[in-house]
């Protein structure tokens, strides 16, 4: 199909717009579709970012290998899919195409980890266990030998006291 | 404070500040390996889990019950994406009444938070869309992974999942012809500079996207630093800028021009409007048209063809529509 504004190049946009109720549908050629700056029409919310990203996976040489027919788990999704539209299917594909996706997400980011927020029960799920009285206690008898055979006999009575008070609570 | 009828910080050139975080819940797949029912039911999942915010009421808009023309609409306000517009079975949309915060659910991702507000705000609208954000994590599990940070459908969002934005008005450092160079610049320094309307070589209204573009290995905080510290220096650029232009007699010239076309036309397409707007609202940030710049930024916005058409209730042709808008600003000019 020939682009519907030049007349001469293969249309290779298809844009479909809801425009006051009414659809119309466009075939538009890479340079009109750019000149008329369709497709971008509020582009600040990247509309055309699948399609980039899909790029940037085409010529990826994971592309080619065999592992493609591996599927997520969970979602169903084969790295394929993930290739042609641009778009992971869930949370787990970032884990079983992990290496696959590397190279992409490093060539958009740089070589980067995480550097902002993190919700809060990734959160809970990192941070140590509380550790229970017994444990305190047990290594609060160990720091306190360590002061005796330092002859820090102070430092020594003050953890006695310490260990003494949380028996107490127990 | 609804950013187009409201002025801000280095309000005659910044017209807004938005900053959007992108979420995903850890137990669905995203939004494109989900059927209509499934969008659906975690768009009333994350409602549900807002019960506590009470800094703004939202209502809760199912997408497919929203007349096209209502929708397009939302999106020529900046509210939400184009996209979301044109399709929407299973999204809906919480939006407050002010209009400031507005959340997409199951446009790309699960979840987008978006605070806009007007002039030059990043740090109030981080705040608010942050709060947003914790509340919802209370209540939902996010999907997350240490290293890329929250994951997103489309990997380009992954790390923090936030896009901070500035709407700025830039006539004079365009008729310098200094923008090309400038987004070559920024583009260095991770950010992008965009026609707020389309990537085409014709700006409508001097108006230009500056965004953080990078979103892994850097913390929300220092993104937000870096887009402020570019913004206030493109601003301070635009300044210098417009002092010299206004010193062109052809220049002013065009804006007393303008003025005139604007308070005397019979006809005034979307983007005539939009063009003399530009000038006109220049002219008024250097006082020598005596309007306030946001009466000019409101009456851009509204007189948007989707916008008119749900002003009055129904669709008008586009004949129809370009008097009736000549027809509103006359009103409101003279």
């Amino acid at each position: 199909m020939l682009c519907q504004n030049c007349k001469k190049n293969e249309a290779t946009t298809h844009i479909k717009r809801v425009l006051n109720g009414e659809a119309t549908e466009s075939h538009l050629c890479s340079n009109c579709a750019q000149s008329l700056g369709v497709g971008n029409f509020f582009d600040d919310f990247s509309l055309n970012m699948p399609d980039i990203f899909s790029g940037f996976f085409g010529d990826s040489v994971f592309a080619l290998e065999n592992g493609r027919l591996d599927r997520c788990e969970k979602c169903g999704c084969q790295f394929d899919d993930i290739i042609k539209t641009g778009c992971v299917g869930c949370a787990d594909c970032y884990e079983k195409f992990y290496s696959k996706l590397l190279p992409s997400i490093q060539r958009i980011h740089g070589k980067a980890n995480h550097a902002g927020k993190v919700p809060k029960h990734t959160k809970e799920k990192v941070k140590p266990k509380e550790k229970t009285t017994e444990e305190k206690i047990a290594d609060l008898q160990k720091d306190m030998q360590k002061a005796i055979d330092e002859q820090n006999f102070e430092q020594a009575a003050i953890i006695r006291d310490e260990i003494k008070k949380m028996k107490g609570e127990n | 404070m609804t950013w187009y009828k409201n002025k801000g910080n280095e309000g005659d050139i910044v017209l807004s500040t938005r900053v959007r975080l992108a979420r995903n819940l850890e137990d669905y797949p995203f939004p494109i390996r989900l059927s209509t029912q499934e969008k659906m039911n975690i768009s009333l999942l994350v409602r549900d889990s807002l019960e506590d915010y009470d800094s703004k009421k939202l209502s809760f808009i199912d997408m497919s019950t929203l007349s096209p023309a209502k929708a397009v609409s939302l999106a020529e306000k900046h509210l939400i994406s184009p996209e979301f517009a044109y399709e929407g079975a299973g999204r809906a949309l919480l939006l407050s009444e002010d209009e400031d915060v507005s959340i997409m659910l199951c446009e790309e991702d699960h979840i987008r938070i978006q605070v806009i507000l007007p002039g030059l705000n990043p740090e109030e609208a981080f705040n608010e869309a942050d709060k947003i954000d914790s509340i919802i994590e209370n209540k939902l599990n996010y999907a997350f992974n240490e290293r890329i940070g929250y994951l997103t459908q489309c990997p380009t969002n992954l790390g923090t999942g936030m896009r901070a934005s500035v709407m700025l008005h830039l006539p004079a450092l365009s008729k310098k012809g200094a923008m090309r160079r400038l987004s070559t610049t920024v583009a260095k320094l991770g950010l992008t500079l965009r026609g707020s309307y389309g990537e085409g070589s014709e700006i409508s209204g001097d108006i230009y996207q500056l965004s953080n573009q990078v979103t892994l290995g850097i913390s929300e905080k220092a993104a937000l630093q870096n887009l402020t510290s570019i913004a206030l220096q493109i601003v301070s650029q635009e300044k210098q800028a417009r002092a010299a232009v206004i010193k062109d007699e052809d220049f002013v010239d065009k804006i007393y021009r303008s003025w005139g076309i604007l308070r005397s036309a019979y006809k005034l397409t979307s983007n005539e409007l939009t063009n003399l707007i530009s000038y006109v609202r220049m002219g008024a940030s250097e006082g020598i048209i005596d309007i306030p710049t946001e009466k000019l930024t409101e009456m851009f916005i509204e007189n948007q063809p989707a916008t008119i058409n749900v002003a009055e209730g129904k669709t008008l042709s586009q004949s129809e529509r370009d008097i009736l808008r000549a027809e509103k600003v006359r009103k409101e000019l003279n």
